[in-house]
């Protein structure tokens, strides 16, 4: 029930049977492989020993998986199959697989001939956008009912092209009438940008025209590579277009036909990401010519088995050994399943680090509550534990999202028992649509009508919450030898903040706390310096450590944010109420109060749970955390069947 | 200045009511400025990669909580002046003062709250940018700020329920 125990593994083998073993590995799944620096060994044979790995052949595996996944992704939107929310492997029979893996070749067809088709979509639609800007361009030109390879004659030069919006066509055609006299000029069309314009002109004047329509920022166009009117080549375009479409119509048609495909395509995916990590693994190891090394951390009640199964199976030497003291050894959890969905609390933040404890079975019950405190409304709570579960039995989720959903789950279980302790069920509905008359009483308290009580009680919790994080402090000084350290440090706050909160309450107690209060000080003054040498220092660091008052002060007022949340969800929820009820009980007021309370309440539930989520997330991290918790593990990777889309099983087995 | 129009400016009942209008109007514009500073880091890093929308709208989602709150605090002066859910109640100018007051601090801290925790999720979608599982540290670093608009939040909460009227 926490940090599982690792122990390190030393394997030494022949060559030749290194693949079988990686194989074995692979599928026993719980040894993490480490790698392994040759040059790192001080040893006399360390020359003779290299790094494993074959880069090019992982490379050309991962040619092929990319490959194999740009057509799965491309046939992805013809995929009909039903997928849930969080699809987890499909299965499939080891015998199906291997059928399927030594009849590959049918499979490359089928990605050969869609990587094809794709070629072939890709040059349809660039020729469908040149067809495009054909027409854009063509189509200001539209009007002009010249035949655009019209050739010019022996003394008229035919001219097409544009000036600038902006200039006056009245006065070009007045300017160029005065100038010269023999020109034809006709304005096809203007738009936003430019006029469009056809001109014809004696040859012989040709430099007095130019020269004129140069000024008025005239620039020629011309019709490279078409013949006939516009209006004929725009025809013929639209029909381009039209043949283009009917074409990759076509085209998709045979590729949604492959849709049935996908699941061969997936197997073979899954296939090679197998082989990658099966190579790619070597690159951990140390081989000489004959013989390869390998080195590991497998967890410690997995490791006979391990043994048993290699030495079964293989000549080798293999080793199991306990970490040396101290060692960092990658982390893996284990918890009970009630603890485990908030794991990914502690996920979040960082893993224990290999000396230290597991903080999950202390840090579950606080978040647990305070998520449920800080939503606070019964109805509420029914409503995301029903969803929630529903969630997690119909689709059984994996990972992270399953854990997430199980510690909203609790979390609901969690915010129906604070409700009921508090009275709230839809905030206030029942008193609201009552009319005041009715009442559902809270078990304890409304934080409502006392929120001088709920904010003492939030007070009251942090300071638990915070002491449990000490004690586990003081637990690990102990169990490190440290028991003075324990003492010091965590004992004499332990005296100190209780003493303070007995004295309000006045009377013997309150002596009582005064005197507890001031021992703690006094311990907290004498011993803060005690790792300073110099006797001043001693004193102020004892005079600052006593300053951390102020620190475990700020610390639990930060829980007065367990009324805040839980007030917001009461408020807003009896803002839904009011609202709902304004339009009085007939159909339509009914139907309005239906309808607001719904979208209300699912706007309430997710905002308030976001919320809850968060604030507990945070009174964890900095609150409690910050008290004993150093994290920064890495976590536990063992080489193990991956796959993406498909999990194997055994014939007619799960 | 027209002594009628003096008296109309300090009825306790108008008082209290621009006491609930600045807990929505400020503590809203924070955030809805907020919101809409990490809506658009957001947009930059769906840009790239569209998987990371439920990360970044979490993070977008922080900041809108101050909103939340004023309109809260809003709420529960109107309740307690009886302008919803009651009969109205002539407060004087004292009382309409007090409500006004009792307003501030969420009105104010949650106006800054808010922009300032958009810049730390707007760094946080940074993070997400590079990290996308670091969420949480994310998350975290904006949730350090939203302590003080939850606190300004309590401080005006408990001071409108501790007004006599």
């Amino acid at each position: 029930m926490a940090i599982v125990k690792m122990q390190k593994i030393f394997l030494l083998s022949l060559v030749k049977e290194k693949q079988q073993l990686i194989d074995t590995l692979m599928k026993l799944g719980v040894v993490q492989i480490n790698t392994l620096d040759p040059q790192a060994l001080d040893d006399e044979y360390a020359k003779l020993i290299v790094n494993d790995g074959n880069e090019q052949l992982v490379q050309e595996i991962e040619d092929k998986m990319a490959r194999i996944k740009a057509v799965i992704d491309y046939l992805g939107k013809y995929d009909s199959r039903k997928k849930g929310l969080f699809s987890s492997g499909r299965p499939v029979e080891i015998e199906k697989y291997q059928d399927l893996v030594n009849h590959q070749n049918e499979i490359w067809q089928v990605v050969e001939q869609i990587s094809k088709l794709d070629e072939e979509l890709v040059a349809l639609r660039s020729e469908e956008n040149r067809t495009e800007n054909l027409i854009a361009s063509l189509e200001p030109w539209k009007p002009l009912d010249v035949e655009v390879d019209t050739p010019s004659t022996k003394n008229v030069t035919f001219l097409t092209g544009t000036t600038p919006a902006m200039v006056n066509m009245d006065n070009l055609a007045q300017e160029l009438a005065a100038t010269v006299p023999e020109i034809y000029l006709n304005v096809i069309n203007s738009d936003r940008d430019q006029n469009y314009l056809f001109i014809a002109y004696l040859k012989k004047r040709e430099d007095e025209v130019m020269g004129l329509l140069k000024a008025h920022g005239f620039s020629k166009v011309v019709f490279k590579d078409l013949s006939g009117t516009i209006a004929d080549n725009l025809v013929k375009a639209q029909a381009t277009l039209k043949t283009i479409a009917d074409r990759r119509q076509a085209i998709e048609q045979r590729i949604a036909a492959f849709a049935g495909e996908i699941e061969k395509l997936e197997i073979l995916y899954d296939h090679y990401a197998i082989q990658r990590d099966k190579t790619k693994v070597l690159e951990r190891l140390a081989k000489t010519d004959k013989t390869f090394m390998l080195e590991g951390w497998v967890p410690a009640e997995e490791s006979e088995k391990v043994k048993r199964e290699i030495e079964k199976q293989y000549d080798c030497l293999l080793e199991i050994k306990e970490p040396e003291k101290g060692e960092q050894y990658p982390i893996l959890l284990k918890n009970h399943p009630l603890v485990e969905p908030f794991e990914i609390v502690t996920e979040m933040y960082s893993l224990p680090n290999a000396n230290e404890i597991d903080p999950n079975p202390f840090m579950a019950p606080f978040f647990f509550l305070l998520f449920g405190i800080m939503i606070g409304d019964a109805a509420y709570g029914i409503i995301l534990a029903l969803v929630t579960g529903y969630v997690i039995k119909k689709f059984k989720p994996q990972g992270m999202a399953g854990k997430l959903l199980k510690l909203l789950f609790f979390g609901g279980i969690s915010t129906f028992f604070w409700g009921a302790m508090f009275g709230s069920w839809l905030g206030d509905l029942v008193s609201v649509v009552s009319g005041g008359s009715y009442n559902i009483p809270p078990l304890w308290f409304n934080p409502m009508d006392d929120p001088m009580k709920m904010l003492i009680f939030s007070f009251a919790f942090g300071a638990v919450h915070i002491f449990v994080g000490m004690g586990l402090k003081g637990y690990m000084l102990i169990r490190d030898g440290k028991p003075l350290d324990a003492l010091f440090d965590i004992g004499s706050w332990y005296l100190l903040i209780p003493g303070l909160v007995m004295m309000f309450a006045g009377g013997i107690i309150g002596t009582i706390g005064k005197y507890t209060a001031i021992i703690g000080a006094l311990m907290i003054v004498l011993t803060g310096g005690r790792n300073e040498k110099n006797i001043f220092k001693k004193l102020t660091g004892g005079l600052g450590s006593l300053y951390g008052i102020s620190g475990y002060l700020s610390d639990i007022l930060s829980y007065s944010r367990l009324l805040a949340l839980g007030l917001a969800t009461g408020v807003i929820a009896s803002v839904i109420n009011t609202i709902g009820t304004l339009f009085g009980f007939g159909l339509f007021g009914i139907t309005v109060l239906i309808v607001l309370l719904i979208f209300g309440t699912i706007f309430n539930i997710a905002i308030n749970a976001l919320g809850a989520y968060v604030h507990a997330s945070r009174l964890q991290y900095v609150e409690f955390f910050g008290k004993f918790f150093e994290g920064g593990g890495k976590a536990f990777q063992p080489f193990k069947i991956s796959t993406k889309f498909i999990k194997l099983t055994n014939t007619g087995g799960k | 200045m027209n002594a009628g129009l003096v008296e109309i400016l300090f009825n306790g009942n108008v008082l209290a009511l621009l006491g609930a209008a600045l807990a929505v109007f400020l503590a809203g514009l924070g955030s809805a400025k907020g919101v809409g500073m990490v809506g658009e880091a957001a947009a930059g890093v769906v840009t790239e990669d569209p998987e990371k929308f439920g990360q970044t709208l979490l993070l977008q989602a922080l900041p809108g909580t101050q909103g939340i709150y004023g309109l809260l605090t809003a709420f529960v002066i109107l309740n307690k002046i009886g302008l919803i859910g009651g009969t109205p109640v002539q407060l004087t100018s004292a009382q309409g003062l007090l409500f006004l007051f009792a307003a501030l601090p969420i009105a104010i801290v949650g106006y800054f709250s808010a922009i300032n925790q958009a810049r730390a999720a707007v760094a946080g979608v940074g993070i997400i940018a590079k990290r996308p599982e670091e969420l949480a540290k994310a998350i975290t670093y904006a949730a350090m700020v939203e302590t003080y608009a939850v606190l300004a939040l309590l401080a005006s909460i408990l001071m409108v329920f501790g007004i006599a009227i």
